[in-house]
């Protein structure tokens, strides 16, 4: 919600023009990039590493395909991850568990990522996640008078109960058939608890549906460090510039040795709704 | 040391003048057309080459030998006066000066012109000359002070469209901005689009860059004070002025003939029509009022009551809506006790607040916030002889600090009640400061100021495991502070020192040296301010800022003062400047202690001014060289990096040409070197958004800002018998159509209908420019 400063500084320049404009940037230095995710569902832990590229680069970045990645829990169990088992040519630089396991909520994660020498470190712990009651649908009248998308005008609406005794961080992701979905693509979902009340009665969801539709909407747990992680990278992808906001730094993250991304341990809540007309 | 120093130089002064049998002459020097007290008269006497200026309240006065004098009146556009004066006892000499605009073509030419600049030892200060601001153009035609303050040299601006200003290497909330003694907080109206003061009230507005006076303290870097009018005490008149923005009037006249006037004044403006998506549910504007009663009891006491009340709102629809405003009062008693000494005392009174609220039966909620305080100031005068004039005082202030409460605006919101706690602190300022002629050429002024400040209860104090550490955030403690009960107290001595030597005939050299204290600060952490920002008082874990300045001056006047020059080298220190760790969550954040990040700053620089006053053309050109840097620990890697006010060359123009009784002509010209800027050099793909990789804090420069504006006043030859003054001003705001850089950002190439094209993975920068070239016309009248 503090994000809402964004929004209002961001529409104070209204009589603003822009444009787009040719920069003559520093020369990027590659650095490694780390996107790991440990759950409680089966089929959701996985590592992506690749490396940053230029600013004005095109196309996608670099994949690390010869990283050496494990995962370890504080109980000891060690989970190795294989590059691409499937060898499927979107998931280069996918990192997938060689025997498939689920985590356990309130176990602690340790990622060690080695890679031309370096060794690259993150640890996270997977936090208790509130169950999502149910999901209802409706027609949202202001999408309807002007859809982003022709004939997806539907909200999906969200009932739970915020636990009062914890303090707690959510990340929400928001799937339609099976594709995920940002109203724009500098978007994030998540939230902390701070100011929010036990009854969580009919929030809308930020993407719209088609009678027919499938909706899928997936809560997940988020450490202290984790919800920082995304509020920097809210903050920084949404920046103006540093004039009213303050200048654009990089998210602070769990990894080690100077890498970007996040490692992340969430617990993991699935509903799915069929739109209906 | 030191200051025992002093004290004892201050002693020996007043011995030195109780041992000699001379007469004061004094009084008030006021406006003839209107009685508003005339600031900063100069009185002479051209016998014994001495002289006095008149203070804040247009008071003067000056002890002398038994004698007949010529006693000289002369102030900038006003006829000048010499009375001649038999001194046997002490006299009070009510002095009016007129106006030179009542009379327009039999401008009175004097052999002595005003040479203030020169002779003044007060050096740093910037007086806007306001029948001169009218003259140049405005933009959408609202004269704005603060749009002239920025361009003064030593004072910038982050570009167009702010209110906020930047002094000699100082940021923005390192200014106190007063108006009739009161601070304003936030000063801008639409985001700083223009500025909250009204330029049909003002009488006056000095800006202090350097050698500030003892009797202002609290903000390290300048000090904007901005007196309004008294209001006219022999006439009711009107006046007001309906432009493409906003429209103004005011009403002013005597209450009791020469004992008391008023004057109010109100101005709306009608922006609703220039939002571009504005439809009938959208209301977005700004009111100001200024208010001001006065009351001559007798020649030894006088009475002032001055109110103001400015606010945004902006609605939009029935969604969602905020809304910002200052409020002031200031009540104020000017009493001599006897001719030598005067004094003022003021209570005085400002809330600033804000508020914002989403309205939604399930996301709904009302979040407010504000700043209150109240001050008693209590300043002294004495007179002691021609050569000394002693200025001492206290002044108390409490604030109340409460930076934010959210609560749900419906039944089913899904956001629970909660609010920051509040913050109190209290501010005790002692100051006592001489200003010594020595001789004909060499003048002293000096000073200290005692600050003492106090962070008080009622309030829990946190207190940390690791106070940097803002991303676990561990307290180990709380101490609760019951009311008034002290938590943290800061006592800073604050030296004032400033030298006037006279060279030669209109040359001066001055030295000044300041130290200023800052113990409220400003919870902002990009270039502009926004009335969203808090203030946080200094407290367990935030120390007072101190800044130390040094300034040199040459100031020469040639051609009978026609034209003034001024060369200014300065030199600031800043210990303890407050900025935010990286990534600082600064909105509603109990533990934000955490979040501060205390350093250092330093800047240079070198202002030249040249201004021709009189004449058909008058104007003046001015140019700074300067630079301005920070060290902070915790931030950009602990490494120095360029300020976000840091600018090596700006050049200002301004001129106006009075071709007849009807057209004036006035121009604007002002080119900067671009604002420092935080650019990417790379980026990367996490999940599927594609952020970039930042590596260096303000690396890169916004292209060099440049832009011309022009305007033409036309005054109607008028009937002499009516009282209907009209005027009209057109006026172009960017004549040349530059397009000026506001900021760069970056985002994923996306079409010109903001959708995302080829595979998302494509970014690119985009330059964000606000006005495009704006003509506009304003109808100002009087009656």
């Amino acid at each position: 919600m503090k994000n809402i400063f964004i929004v209002i500084l961001l529409s104070v320049v209204f009589m603003s023009c822009e444009k787009t404009v040719l920069l003559d940037l520093n020369q990027n230095i590659p650095r490694l990039v780390i996107e790991g995710q440990v759950t409680n569902q089966p089929g959701y832990q996985y590592v992506k590493i690749t490396r940053t590229t230029g600013f004005y680069e095109e196309g996608e970045s670099p994949a690390v395909e010869d990283a050496t990645v494990r995962v370890t829990d504080d109980l000891g169990n060690e989970f190795v991850f294989t590059h691409n088992p499937g060898n499927l040519a979107d998931s280069a630089g996918i990192y997938l568990p060689e025997t498939p396991f689920t985590g356990v909520i309130g176990r602690a994660y340790k990622l060690t990522v080695t890679t031309d020498g370096e060794v690259y470190e993150a640890e996270d712990a997977m936090s208790q996640v509130t169950s999502i009651d149910s999901l209802a649908s409706r027609i949202s009248t202001d999408e309807q008078d002007d859809p982003k998308d022709f004939g997806r005008f539907y909200e999906v609406l969200m009932y739970a109960k915020e636990p009062q005794n914890s303090t707690d961080y959510y990340l929400f992701k928001f799937y339609r058939n099976d594709s995920l979905k940002v109203y724009n693509d500098t978007h994030i979902y998540y939230a902390d608890d701070e100011v929010l009340g036990e009854n969580i009665d009919g929030v809308p969801s930020p993407i719209y549906y088609a009678p027919g539709d499938l909706a899928r909407v997936e809560m997940y747990s988020l450490t202290r460090n984790g919800f920082v992680f995304y509020n920097d990278l809210q903050s920084l992808l949404n920046s103006d510039g540093g004039l009213f906001s303050q200048p654009p730094s990089n998210s602070r993250t769990n990894l080690s040795n100077g890498a970007v991304g996040f490692f992340q341990a969430s617990a993991l809540e699935i509903k799915e709704i069929v739109i209906k007309e | 040391m030191t200051r025992k120093l002093l004290f004892t130089v201050f002693v020996l002064i007043s011995l030195h003048a109780l041992g000699q049998e001379k007469v004061t002459l004094n009084g008030y020097v006021k406006d003839a057309s209107n009685g508003e007290e005339l600031i900063g008269v100069t009185v002479f006497i051209p016998q014994l080459k001495a002289g006095a200026v008149t203070n804040a309240y247009g008071f003067y006065s000056i002890t002398l030998p038994k004698g007949t004098y010529e006693v000289q009146y002369s102030y900038v556009g006003y006829t000048f006066q010499t009375v001649t004066v038999e001194l046997e006892k002490d006299l009070a000499n009510n002095i009016e000066l007129a106006s030179e605009a009542t009379f327009i073509k039999e401008v009175v030419v004097t052999d002595k012109r005003i040479d203030e600049n020169v002779v003044s030892l007060q050096m740093s200060k910037n007086t806007l000359d306001l029948t001169q601001v009218r003259k140049l153009p405005a933009l959408f035609g609202e004269v704005d002070i603060i749009k002239n303050i920025q361009m003064l040299p030593g004072v910038l601006t982050a570009g167009e469209g702010t209110s906020s200003f930047y002094v000699r290497g100082g940021s923005a909330d390192q200014n106190l901005i007063l108006i009739d003694e009161a601070p304003i907080y936030d000063p801008s109206h639409l985001f700083g689009l223009f500025s909250v003061f009204n330029a049909d009230v003002i009488k006056d507005s000095e800006l202090y860059k350097g050698g500030i006076p003892a009797r202002f303290g609290g903000r390290l870097s300048s000090i904007l004070e901005v007196r309004t009018k008294d209001g006219n005490n022999k006439k009711v008149s009107v006046a007001g002025g309906i432009g493409s923005m906003a429209s103004r009037v005011m009403v002013e006249g005597p209450l009791k003939k020469d004992k008391s006037s008023f004057i109010i004044s109100a101005r709306r403006s009608y922006v609703d029509l220039f939002l571009r998506a504005a439809d009938q549910d959208n209301l977005v504007h700004f009111y100001d009022i200024n208010a001001k009663v006065n009351w001559k009891y007798n020649n030894n006491n006088r009475f002032f009551a001055a109110f103001y009340s400015g606010r945004d709102v902006f609605n939009f629809a029935d969604d969602f809506g905020f809304a910002w405003g200052n409020k002031t009062a200031t009540f104020r008693w000017n009493h001599l006790f006897n001719e030598r000494l005067f004094s003022n005392t003021s209570v005085i009174a400002s809330n600033f607040d804000y508020k914002l609220e989403v309205k939604d039966p399930v996301q709904g909620f009302k979040w407010t916030s504000n700043l209150q305080e109240l001050s008693i100031k209590y300043d002294l005068s004495y007179f002691i002889n021609t050569n000394n004039e002693l200025s001492f005082g206290y002044h108390i202030t409490g604030r109340r600090f409460s930076p934010g409460k959210i609560a749900p605006n419906t039944e089913g919101s899904i956001f629970s009640e909660v609010e920051m706690q509040h913050m109190y602190a209290l501010d005790h300022a002692f100051y006592i400061s001489n200003q010594q002629k020595l001789s004909e050429r060499l003048m002293l002024d000096y000073g200290v100021r005692l600050s003492i400040f106090q962070n008080i209860g009622t309030s829990d104090l946190y207190l940390y495991e690791d106070p940097r550490d803002n991303i676990n955030v561990q307290r180990t403690d709380t101490v609760h502070y019951g009311p008034w009960e002290n938590i943290k107290t800061y006592v800073n001595v604050e030296p004032r020192v400033g030298i006037r030597y006279i060279v030669g005939e209109g040359q001066s050299v001055k030295v000044s040296y300041n130290r200023m204290v800052q113990n409220t600060h400003l919870i902002a952490a990009g270039t502009v301010p926004v009335p969203f920002n808090t203030w946080n008082p200094s407290g367990y874990y935030l120390k007072p800022q101190l800044a130390d300045q040094v300034a040199v001056g040459y100031f020469r006047n040639f051609k009978s003062n026609m034209y003034e020059l001024s060369a200014e080298a300065y030199y600031k220190d800043i210990k303890n400047v407050t900025d935010f760790a990286d990534n600082a969550d600064i909105f509603f954040n109990q533990d934000l202690s955490t979040e501060f990040r205390q350093g250092k700053s330093w800047a240079y620089g070198l202002e030249l001014m040249m201004t021709k006053k009189e004449g058909k053309l008058t104007g003046s050109i001015g140019y700074t060289l300067s630079k301005a840097m920070r060290k902070v620990d915790g931030v950009n890697l602990d490494r120095a990096f360029a300020a976000n006010y840091d600018r090596r060359n700006v050049v200002n123009i301004q001129a106006a040409y009075d071709m007849n009784e009807k057209w004036t002509f006035g121009a604007n010209f002002t080119y900067s070197t671009g604002r420092p800027t935080t650019l990417p050099t790379g980026k990367f793909e996490y999940q599927n958004y594609n952020p970039d990789v930042i590596t260096e804090r303000n690396g890169y420069r916004l292209p060099a800002f440049h832009r011309l504006d022009l305007s033409a006043t036309l005054t109607p030859r008028k009937n002499a018998n009516r009282r209907w003054h009209g005027q009209w001003v057109f006026s172009v705001y960017n004549a040349y159509n530059r397009q000026n850089p506001f900021t760069i950002y970056t985002r994923t190439k996306k079409n010109d209908d903001g959708d995302v094209i080829g595979d998302g993975r494509t970014k690119e920068a985009r330059m964000v420019y606000l006005f495009p070239i704006l003509p506009s016309v304003t109808y100002n009248f009087k009656f």
